[in-house]
């Protein structure tokens, strides 16, 4: 068995189990935010059951629209908070971050549990050897109801690492890389699991960062091994991180990958950093180092989004604060903002964007014609500064 | 499970979640979220052509994106009674069985047209339109017992013994 294998058979109670097994697994933790959780909570009640399987396994997040561009948005927090002291499960509803984030911080369980988190992006949490299921909210709610989740054992794809990174590639890089060779359905119900002497050259949080956009490329379940090579893989594609250079995804699809230097010199309008893909400390270091003495171009509005709280004052005991508000940047609070096209930076058929979230979609930032270009935290910074887009040098 | 016949709306590849149901209505209360369905699909192709039963028929990766229930949700209070792809994403597909929206996973988009009546056998795995008879797998046995129940919530109803 590979690595997947071995986690899912542990969470289903059996010795072994086989791709296109049908499993019934034990759930360590269960999550929804502010999008997903109202319908969740619905669907819990339309159940019937009593209680939440354990409620110091569940929790609720209020990251997508806080505050309250809508009062509609605002009715949804009060369906949570009503939830929450009915069931006695916590809810962060004061700006405190991003659920992948916050589960990270405050949540994570041990190595190979399974979390469920009502949200495409919850495979973040295999950066740090969870495995973590994005699911809608009705199966949330039988989650939140049984602390089972039903499912298929996936065949797993390896990815093997090996060479040295160039400094100015990173996580996000690798990620798109893959879009660019395996489409945006390639992974579809399958696991990804990277591997290989390559691997510690990433950090957690650009594990996290990679494991992250493993859904834009369709996977179920995506997860960091150790450097050895994993058994029993589907198959196995081996990288030399040493051949890699900056990508970047072009509109409409983060799997339409190229490198940054066919895109150089394409002018902007707006740049954002953060989100759950690229909103940590190590992101925002790079826009720090880039932003340092200077200005952005005038012509961009630059939007930089903490992943959580806990970031954003590491940020400020570090001085990047200042360093990006002098450089002519915008601070938004910790959350989801800017990324999905509900508030705080939504655009026209004239706006051109680099931002480091995860989509790119029509209309994923307001107008379906605006052209949004996916990239690192690096490339986003140095094209903030030129206006254009612009291959880092870091 | 009854054979569904309905008239065809034929779209594209990856018709994302943000086309389905656009981020700026994620926040509509339960009931109102079928008045945004396909809102951010860049045609008119849907807007044109919808009717109560009607059946979208799409190329490859089918929903995604995003986990958003209010994506199928929309479709499902928009009347769509089914979605047939040659392809589906992962969570996008278990939303549409868990709210009792019926898929089907067939090489049919280059088959059919717009406006073409057909009526399509999930247990058989068929599609029989205007030219002839499109085959695939038939749909599992455990997604048509969810569907029976009428989703997934029934379903969890009726295995934990609530009335």
């Amino acid at each position: 068995m590979n690595l997947i294998e071995k986690y899912l058979a542990k969470a289903a109670g059996k010795e072994e189990v086989v791709p296109g097994q049908d499993i019934t697994c034990k759930v360590s933790f269960v999550a929804a935010h502010d999008v997903t959780a109202p319908i969740a909570i619905r669907m819990f009640r339309e159940i019937g059951v009593k209680k939440v399987f354990d409620p110091e396994r569940v929790a609720l997040i209020v990251d997508h629209v806080y505050p309250a561009s809508t009062e509609k948005a605002r009715a949804n927090v009060w369906t949570m908070d009503d939830f929450s002291k009915e069931f006695g499960v916590p809810l962060y509803q004061r700006g405190e971050g991003v659920i992948h984030q916050l589960m990270y911080e405050k949540h994570r369980q041990n190595p190979g549990d399974l979390v469920v988190i009502a949200d495409s992006h919850t495979g973040t949490c295999g950066g740090y050897g969870q495995i973590g299921i994005g699911v809608g909210s009705t199966e949330l709610a039988a989650a939140m109801a049984t602390g089972t989740l039903d499912l298929e054992v996936p065949q797993v794809v390896q990815i093997y690492l090996t060479g040295t990174l160039p400094s100015n590639v990173f996580g996000k890089d690798l990620i798109l890389y893959l879009g660019s060779k395996f489409g945006s359905d390639y992974l579809v119900d399958r696991g990804l699991v990277l591997t290989g002497p390559g691997i510690g050259q990433f950090s957690t949080a650009e594990r996290m960062t990679v494991c992250n956009m493993g859904i834009e490329i369709g996977s179920m379940i995506t997860i960091f091994g150790t450097e050895e090579r994993e058994e029993d893989c589907f198959e196995t594609y081996e990288i030399d991180l040493g051949t890699l250079e900056p990508q970047i995804a072009c509109p409409f699809n983060p799997a339409n990958v190229v490198p940054v230097r066919e895109k150089a010199g394409l002018k902007i309008t707006q740049v954002v950093v953060g989100s759950c893909t690229n909103g940590r400390l190590n992101d925002m270091e790079q826009v720090a180092k880039a932003f340092q003495g200077r200005k952005v171009h005038p012509d961009v509005n630059v939007l930089i989004v903490p992943a959580s709280r806990e970031i954003l004052g590491q940020m400020e005991a570090r001085g990047w604060c200042t360093i990006t508000r002098d450089a002519g940047a915008t601070v938004l609070n910790p959350g989801c903002g800017s990324c999905f096209g509900a508030h705080e930076g939504l655009i026209t058929p004239r706006d051109v964007v680099v931002s480091t979230t995860n989509r790119n979609f029509p209309g994923r930032m307001g107008s379906k014609e605006g052209q949004i270009y996916l990239a690192s935290p690096a490339t986003a910074a140095a094209s903030a500064l030129t206006g254009v887009i612009t291959v880092p040098e870091v | 499970m009854e054979k569904i016949k309905g008239k065809v709306i034929i779209l594209g590849n990856d018709v994302d979640t943000d086309q389905i149901l656009p981020g700026y209505a994620m926040s509509e209360p339960y009931e109102e979220i079928g008045k945004f369905a396909m809102a951010g699909l860049p045609t008119d192709d849907f807007k044109d052509n919808r009717e109560p039963g009607c059946i979208l028929v799409a190329g490859r990766n089918f929903g995604c994106g995003s986990s958003r229930e209010q994506a199928p949700i929309a479709l499902k209070q928009a009347k769509v009674a089914l979605v047939v792809a040659q392809g589906f994403a992962r969570i996008f597909r278990r939303n549409c069985i868990n709210i009792g929206l019926p898929v089907f996973v067939a090489d049919a988009v280059n088959q059919l047209r717009t406006g073409d009546v057909v009526e399509v056998d999930l247990e058989k795995g068929t599609i029989t339109g205007p030219r002839g008879e499109i085959t695939s797998a038939p749909v599992s046995e455990s997604v048509l017992k969810t569907l029976e129940y009428g989703g997934l919530i029934p379903r969890v109803r009726a295995e934990l013994g609530i009335e």
